[in-house]
């Protein structure tokens, strides 16, 4: 390229003049990787010398096995809803309960952690960044550690599950409610300001008609993930599917281990599916 | 006779450091047809924007009708913005709501705000929304969104919602810049007709000049925040242009061509 300028007798860019080969900041990144992996394969210690390859096909073959009766209740004593479709059923309802919550409290936080609408005072300046530390912070806890916090307050069962995902809810979809917020149109509260109408009535007739679809959107993709969260959560002992999942492995019962993830990862590619379409249909 | 709206001594400058009004003093009269000709960056739409305090001027004072708009705050700033309407050169409705509801939004500074939350507007408003509706030739459209009207369709919206306001001065920020001419004279000839008609003072930032010369009544030029020219459209030859414009401009016609009607 720096011919162009040469055979005209112009000045070469200094870009171009740089040879790239021994640009020290390139080496730098490469071998900065390269000593990070190092380090970190030293100090991670990785010991495959006890790895069971027989007895984990074994456990793999019974997986694929499944034992259909675990569908259903087990005994006399049980009802339909403590077999594991029941509690699959149980599951789908405690990520959408938990989400409800979330929504409710996360809606009129969202506003007030919107830029665009607390702008203009230092007193709703400190409001939105408050806020969006909360939003922050809330979704930086993993559901699994909110869940063994809920548990101190409520015990095992479904309470602590929807605890801890409306608690990590709120922090993911008030993030994304707010900036919805933020970046619609401004002209609209504009023109309503204009009008002589107070900042209630410019965020219900100029914001509020903007944020409709993508607030739907956001809340049944939120709905989706919540219900692919729940089976997790009864791992811990926040209750649903999780809970008999657990159990059955620690009984080295795979084949119906096998059957309830089978189902549950039917479940969550059906929701994946459902919420995929209607989040189409909004677009 | 008094002045409807009087400026005085208006700076203002922007937090980025740009002076954009830089001592204006100025008087609107009721009835006038004011039109503000200038470069872009002269200041026309900040002093628009100062005069219903869209914008808080830096120094100085706008009187409207009497009462400091500079000095108003809350219900008081709102009573005053109620009597000015305003229309703006991307139309600024709410894209996804209906035509009417756009309208009847022009009348939310009348209501209160628990009534726009709950219950239905008001009969006599609903009528005047129909009633301004007519007035600019859309009525059919009325449960169209807005966004499926053409840019032409949407300006007239916008006038039909500053009219609920029943204002007495009415402020255009470029309506037409985003129109093309036919389109333009047809979208001027409303705020012509709610000049002449209903005697609302109509201050509107335009830049064609042709047009300032066919519409205003009194034309004022700004540069670089100050007041360049104010007299009679008529007044501006060529040697005045060159004041206003640069050396380097040269006059664009835009013809008086056929006047949209779908």
């Amino acid at each position: 390229m720096a011919e162009y300028f040469t055979s005209r007798g112009l000045p070469v860019p200094a870009e171009l003049s740089r040879n790239p080969l021994v640009h020290w900041r390139r080496w730098l990144v490469i071998l900065g990787t390269i000593a990070i992996l190092y380090i970190g394969v030293r100090l991670a210690d990785i010991d495959t010398s006890r790895a069971n390859p027989e007895y984990f096909a074994g456990v793999l073959r019974q997986l694929f096995q499944p034992d259909w009766g675990v569908l259903w209740p087990q005994n006399e004593f049980e009802t339909f809803w403590d077999g594991a479709l029941g509690l699959m059923i149980v599951t789908i309802f405690l990520g959408i309960v938990a989400t409800a919550i979330a929504v409710v409290i996360a809606l009129p936080l969202s506003f007030l952690g919107a830029r665009n609408i607390m702008a203009g005072n230092p007193l709703t300046n400190a409001i939105y960044v408050a806020i969006r530390l909360l939003f922050t912070i809330l979704r930086s806890i993993d559901v699994l550690i909110l869940v063994i916090l809920a548990l101190t307050l409520f015990g095992l069962g479904s309470a602590s599950g929807i605890l801890a995902i409306a608690i990590h809810t709120i922090g993911v979809i008030g993030k994304l409610y707010s900036e919805a917020i933020e970046g619609i149109d401004p002209g609209p509260a504009e023109a309503i300001t204009a009008t002589g109408a107070n900042k209630l009535q410019v965020i219900w007739a100029a914001i509020v008609p903007q944020i409709v679809n993508p607030f739907i959107s956001f809340t049944i993709y939120r709905l989706d993930t919540s219900v692919r969260l729940a089976p997790v959560i009864g791992l811990v002992g926040g209750g649903g599917i999780g809970q008999i999942l657990f159990q059955n492995i620690q009984l080295l019962n795979y084949h119906a281990s096998g059957t309830i993830i089978f189902l549950i990862i039917v479940t969550v590619a059906v929701m994946d599916f459902v919420s995929a379409q209607v989040r189409k249909k909004l677009v | 006779m008094a002045a409807l709206v009087s400026v005085k001594d208006l700076v203002k400058i922007y937090a980025t450091g740009t002076r954009a009004l830089d001592g204006i003093t100025l008087d609107f009269h009721r009835g006038e047809f004011i039109v503000l000709i200038g470069l872009s960056g002269s200041g026309k739409s900040t002093l628009l924007r100062c005069i219903n305090r869209l914008v808080d001027p830096t120094s100085g004072t706008v009187i409207f009708d009497g009462t400091d708009i500079t000095a108003a705050k809350g219900a008081e700033l709102r009573r005053i913005r109620r009597r000015i309407g305003m229309i703006f050169q991307q139309f600024n409705l709410v894209k996804r709501s209906s035509v009417f509801t756009n309208v009847l939004a022009g009348r939310l500074g009348y209501r209160s705000t628990w009534r726009t939350f709950v219950g239905q507007p008001s009969r006599d408003d609903v009528a005047l929304a129909f009633e301004n509706l007519g007035r600019v030739g859309i009525i059919e459209k009325a449960f169209v969104r807005a966004d499926a009207l053409s840019g032409g369709q949407q300006q007239r919206v916008g006038i039909a919602r500053a009219l609920m306001q029943k204002p007495e001065l009415m402020l255009a920020d470029e309506p037409v810049a985003s129109l093309d001419p036919a389109t333009s004279h047809s979208v001027m000839k409303y705020l012509e007709e709610i000049n002449k008609k209903d005697g609302i003072t109509v201050i509107c930032s335009l830049h064609f000049l042709s047009l300032a010369r066919r519409y205003g009544t009194r034309v004022i030029a700004l540069n670089g925040g100050r007041v360049a020219f104010d007299g009679l459209p008529a007044d501006i030859d060529e040697r005045r242009f060159k004041e206003i414009y640069g050396e380097d401009a040269v006059e664009v016609e835009i013809g008086l061509g056929r006047a949209e009607t779908a």
